[in-house]
């Protein structure tokens, strides 16, 4: 009797213990991931802040944190003198339709590879060497041909080096998703009549559809992300924001933080937007690299 | 009586309405010759394009033209601009330049006179202030742009720093000379020193000695600053057969004595481009700087800064040779506007080229103090309305004048882009520690050599010839006793 | 069965006119221009100097590595920008993962905000740090003022060493949240049973860590940092727009020197031989990483 009170108090202080360890765990836990996101987000919310600031709250000091009050007079600047506007769609426009040309070109590809292995193991290996190839050993070649062909300062140039460059990701994901579609549903559609490319774009892309939308933003990610061949191959009327956010930089970025500010809170905002898009897939897409181009 | 009196307001609304639309539809309408045209032009900052959006309704009023200015940074600006030159071709109509990079780009422009010929333009050559009609005009013989920025280093201080009896009284116990404006290196490095760290303005702040630029960026800010003292030291860019004296005693004199002084410079030196410590001057937190004229205009704005009627300008400081002072203010690198070879629309950007060209739209782009353009005709100069646009705009303007005839132009040689920048990387290299002054001024004629080796030695001398020859005009040519010598 | 096999067997050409499109974008855009690089790191097309040029063989690579003070200090730049982000963002990313793993509620938008930043753009996420280290209307100099770190103006590109550090901040801060989501992949591929076993066995948090943990996630933590390793190699635009290269050239990095000689000083020869070299380095990084790793499991058995 004496022992069975005895355990009972022995595991009632353990539980106590216990639960107290817990709390101070998931204490610890919030807390490093408040931080986390202080340090992360921080920068964002100074960016923001400072694109609706005036004079007096930019150069005040003690600083101010937040404007009072808050102007968008900077975005109107942005648009009107520097032409915001312009490059916004700029980018906008090839961004979109590199990233359509990719899917289009690398979705047949990822399907020869799954279905019928084609290239076997070389076309995989080749894919991801190209992966690692770094920009800076295109760019000369490159930068070289396009002159020749009248194709710099223009969207076509972009669109072509960009949808390119990230075919062997785009492969590579899409890939997985084929993959993983039962082959039953395909060749009932091509009993049936249909040729492969139909049962290809009827059947299956309707069905991976999802899988092919994260491959999709995060190509339009890349490419609006994307900077060397940007600065080279760009001219005054194809300059994308990437490009823009560079001409804040003579003078001290002081003279010009109002525009500057304002630039990087439109340039990040895709990031946002598809981070909160696809917070599902995020881990999947992102951590494959999905984002670099 | 009621019909009527609608009838007669209809009928004066009427009127009216026509008036104001016919005014509203401009009536210099029938005088615009080039009406609805537009021309590109390239220049290499936000602030010039600034300048040319002041005189753009005036552009349009007279000519019915519009100008669409492409902004390439600093940074990339000449070697973009030249590799579309390069290449045979060029989308732009009205091509700003420095003019030391002359030699580099003359070829791809077009030469006035026959313009001047067959439009009757009228460009007041005469009008030009002489150093710089003699820079930033002619290429191979033939004239093929007119002036835009006149830039000469002259120095400013802050009166007050000066003036204040206390920082008299403490730099004579201190130094054993009176506290004036400078006149030499010793008497800058002296000051910088004395008056850093605390509040020479009686405030309790903690200022700065100097201000200065020290990125190597474009054609390189840190090597301005450090010529104005090799020069002083006799320095020379080459010798007559081409070999580099930017690694003689005099070149390691500058260096040393610059990267002594570092700790004096306010934080954040090492990025600061031409705008940066002119801040620090007009907010009154530097007492010394020499750079750029149009820091004087910044001086006297009443929108940012703190120093109007406080601000005294003068020569830039050299050295004591022999008992004589010998100043060698860097002339560099000044803007100039020409037009394309290639444009297709030559005759309308070389009347665009007249119109921003005279004196009363050129003095309206070098007064206002956000273009940081710089005055270059003589009636900038003697202009009653700049000499009275701020306190102490005259002596600004004068102190200009009086710099002229010491002034030390550019290496204007092919390649001086490249030249100058290696050598502007090198000097930072030092000055921020990164190497030795000797290493750095070693490696960096080790740079000007493969240079010249590239470009063809040959070529290089005979084109440095001509300019060694001018400058020995002027009174400069390398003296390797100076740098021992000099006080 | 048969049917399909039928239909696989029918058309040969399929296969091969399926993934034409990008083959042929890929030779023409990749494969040709890189053969075509090589041609020119052989010659000396300069186009400073003009359009004619001459074949020089293996010149421009002999001074690339035994000549150029420039290009190698760049690497040795690379080298140190490299080393410490890639190991703080290893840790970090190991802690923000196990921190994400132990919350269940609103796990899916903390996990998206922390990633944001590894999806702007380093030149994006450069500016804003350009403006956050401003010496004097800065967020950071401000705040270290108030709150009585800093009492006067904090330059953070005054020295090589602080420039180096502000770079590896900027980076750790970029491209973190990368490690940390490839990190929770790995963390939540591993089942829950072998935790709980463990638990019932008397581990206490930390050893399951040590001997869980760590050794399942070896395969996972090996692919990220060779990943990252790679990026890395590439640094570019962050440097561009944050430093410039600058103070001098401490923050040069073998990309952005290899940009300059090829597009400021127009040396588009030289600047070939150079990504040449760098791509040569990246594969002896990358072998060399991958040898490491296949003796690390030969020995683990």
């Amino acid at each position: 009797m004496a022992i069975a009170i005895e355990r009972s108090r022995v595991s009632a202080r353990r539980r106590n213990r216990y639960r107290a360890r817990r709390w101070i765990g998931h204490a610890l836990t919030y807390l490093g991931l408040a931080a986390a996101l202080f340090f992360f987000l921080g920068p964002f919310f100074w960016i923001v802040t400072t694109s609706l600031k005036g004079n007096e709250d930019f150069f005040a000091y003690p600083p101010a944190w937040i404007p009072t009050p808050p102007s968008l007079a900077h975005y109107a600047a942005l648009f009107t003198r520097s032409s915001g506007a312009r490059y916004f769609t700029n980018s906008m426009v090839i961004s979109s339709l590199s990233m359509l040309a990719a899917l289009a070109v690398s979705l047949p590809t990822a399907y020869s590879i799954a279905r019928w292995r084609f290239g076997g193991g070389f076309l995989s290996v080749l894919l991801l060497v190209l992966r690692m190839l770094p920009a800076i050993a295109l760019i000369i070649p490159i930068y070289i041909m396009y002159k020749m062909f009248g194709l710099t300062n223009s969207y076509l140039g972009l669109v072509i080096i960009y949808t390119v460059v990230y075919i062997p990701f785009a492969v590579w994901l899409m890939v997985g998703f084929i993959r993983d579609f039962p082959i039953e549903i395909e060749e009932a559609a091509m009993i049936d009549g249909c040729s492969r490319l139909r049962a290809l774009v009827q059947v299956v892309v309707p069905i991976i559809a999802p899988g092919l939308a994260v491959v999709a933003l995060f190509a339009f990610i890349a490419t609006w992300n994307e900077f060397l061949f940007a600065v080279v191959l760009t001219g005054i009327e194809t300059k994308t924001m990437m490009v823009l956010v560079t001409s804040f930089t003579s003078g001290g970025t002081d003279a010009f933080y109002g525009e500057a500010s304002a630039s990087v809170v439109l340039g990040v905002l895709p990031a946002f937007a598809i981070a909160f898009i696809l917070q599902r897939y995020l881990v999947k897409g992102l951590a494959l690299g999905g984002t670099k181009g | 009586m009621k019909r009527f009196t609608l009838l007669a307001s209809m009928a004066v609304a009427l009127v009216g309405l026509a008036v104001v639309g016919g005014l509203w539809v401009s009536p210099a309408g029938a005088q615009r010759p080039y009406e609805g045209q537009t021309i590109r032009a390239v220049v290499n900052a936000e602030y010039v394009k600034y300048s040319l959006s002041l005189i753009e309704k005036d552009l349009y009023d007279k000519l019915g033209v519009k100008i669409e200015t492409e902004v390439i940074p600093l940074d990339a600006f000449v070697p973009k601009t030249l590799l579309e030159f390069n290449s045979g071709a060029s989308p732009w109509d009205l091509v700003m330049f420095g003019p030391s990079n002359m030699p580099d780009y003359g070829r791809h422009f077009e030469p006035l006179d026959p313009w001047i010929e067959k439009l009757k333009l009228e460009f007041y050559m005469d009008d030009i202030a002489d150093v710089y009609k003699k820079l930033m005009l002619r290429w191979a013989g033939k004239i093929v742009s007119m002036p835009y920025d006149g830039d000469v280093h002259i120095m400013f201080w802050n009166k007050t720093a000066f003036e204040r009896a206390d920082n008299k009284k403490k730099f004579k116990a201190k130094y054993g000379y009176d506290l004036a404006p400078p006149k030499t290196w010793r008497q800058w490095d002296d000051q910088s020193e004395f008056f850093n760290g605390w509040g020479w303005d009686g405030s309790d702040r903690k200022l700065f000695g100097a201000g200065a630029s020290y990125k190597p960026s474009a054609s390189g800010f840190s090597y301005h600053w450090w010529r104005a003292r090799f020069f002083a030291y006799g320095g020379q860019y080459f010798d007559a057969n081409m070999k580099p004296l930017i690694n003689t005693a005099a070149a390691l004199r500058a260096l040393e004595e610059m990267v002594k002084t570092m700790p004096y410079y306010p934080p954040g030196v090492l990025l600061f481009e031409s705008e940066e410590p002119k801040t620090m001057l007009i907010k009154g937190e530097v007492p010394l700087l020499y750079s750029w004229t149009s820091t004087g205009k910044r001086v006297g704005n009443p929108a940012e800064s703190l120093i109007i009627g406080k601000a005294g300008f003068g020569l830039v400081p050299g050295a004591e040779i022999d008992g004589k002072l010998v100043h060698r203010p860097s002339m560099t690198p000044g803007r100039a506007m020409a037009v394309s070879k290639y444009s297709k629309k030559k005759e309308v950007t070389m009347k665009v080229l007249e119109f921003i060209s005279l004196p009363d739209q050129s003095l309206k782009i070098v007064m206002d103090p956000k273009t940081i353009m710089d005055p270059w005709r003589v009636t900038h100069f003697r202009s009653e309305k700049f000499r009275k646009s701020f306190p102490g705009a005259d002596e600004y303007l004068d102190a200009i004048e009086k710099t002229f005839p010491h002034v030390v132009p550019d290496p204007v040689i092919p390649g001086a882009d490249e030249y100058q920048r290696k050598l502007s990387f090198e000097i930072t290299e030092a000055l921020a520690r990164r190497k030795a002054p000797k290493d750095a001024l070693e490696t960096a004629f080790g740079e000007w050599e493969k240079i010249t080796d590239r470009r063809g030695r040959d070529k290089q001398k005979a084109a440095w010839g001509e300019k060694l020859a001018e400058m020995k005009a002027l009174g400069i040519e390398y003296h390797p006793d100076w740098a021992a010598k000099a006080k | 069965m048969q049917i399909g096999a039928f239909a696989l067997k029918r058309k040969q050409w399929e296969p091969f006119a399926f993934a034409s499109p990008s083959l042929v974008l890929i030779a023409l855009v990749i494969v040709f221009p890189l053969v075509y690089a090589f041609y020119l790191s052989l010659q000396n097309f300069d186009l400073s100097v003009g359009p004619e040029y001459e074949y020089v063989g293996g010149k421009n690579y002999v001074e690339a590595v035994f000549q150029d003070q420039r290009f190698l200090g760049s690497v040795w730049n690379t080298a140190i920008i490299i080393a410490p982000s890639l190991a703080i963002e290893l840790l970090l990313g190991l802690g923000l993962a196990l921190l994400l793993g132990r919350v269940i509620r609103g796990r899916p938008i903390i996990t998206a905000l922390l990633a944001i930043p590894a999806m702007v753009s380093p030149v994006m996420g450069g500016m804003a740090w350009r403006m956050l280290f401003g010496v004097k209307y800065g967020a950071i100099n401000n705040l270290g003022r108030q709150l009585g770190i800093l009492d006067v103006y904090f330059d953070w590109f005054g020295s090589s060493f602080i420039s180096i550090v502000a770079v590896v901040l900027v980076e750790i801060w970029h491209n973190t949240p990368f490690m940390m989501l490839v990190l929770l992949a790995g963390l939540q591929s591993i089942p829950q049973e072998l935790y709980d076993s463990a638990k019932v066995d008397g581990a206490t948090a930390w050893q399951s860590f040590w001997s869980i943990t760590l050794p399942l996630l070896k395969f996972t933590m090996a692919v990220g940092v060779m990943i990252r390793l790679i990026d890395l190699t590439k640094l570019f635009g962050l440097i561009f727009i944050l430093t410039f290269g600058g103070p001098g050239g401490a923050t040069e990095t073998v990309a952005f020197n290899t940009y300059l000689v090829g597009f400021k000083d127009f040396r588009m020869s030289y600047a070939s031989a150079l990504s040449y070299v760098i791509v040569g380095g990246v594969l002896v990084l990358t072998l060399a990483f991958l040898w490491v790793q296949r003796l690390r499991e030969a020995r683990a058995g």
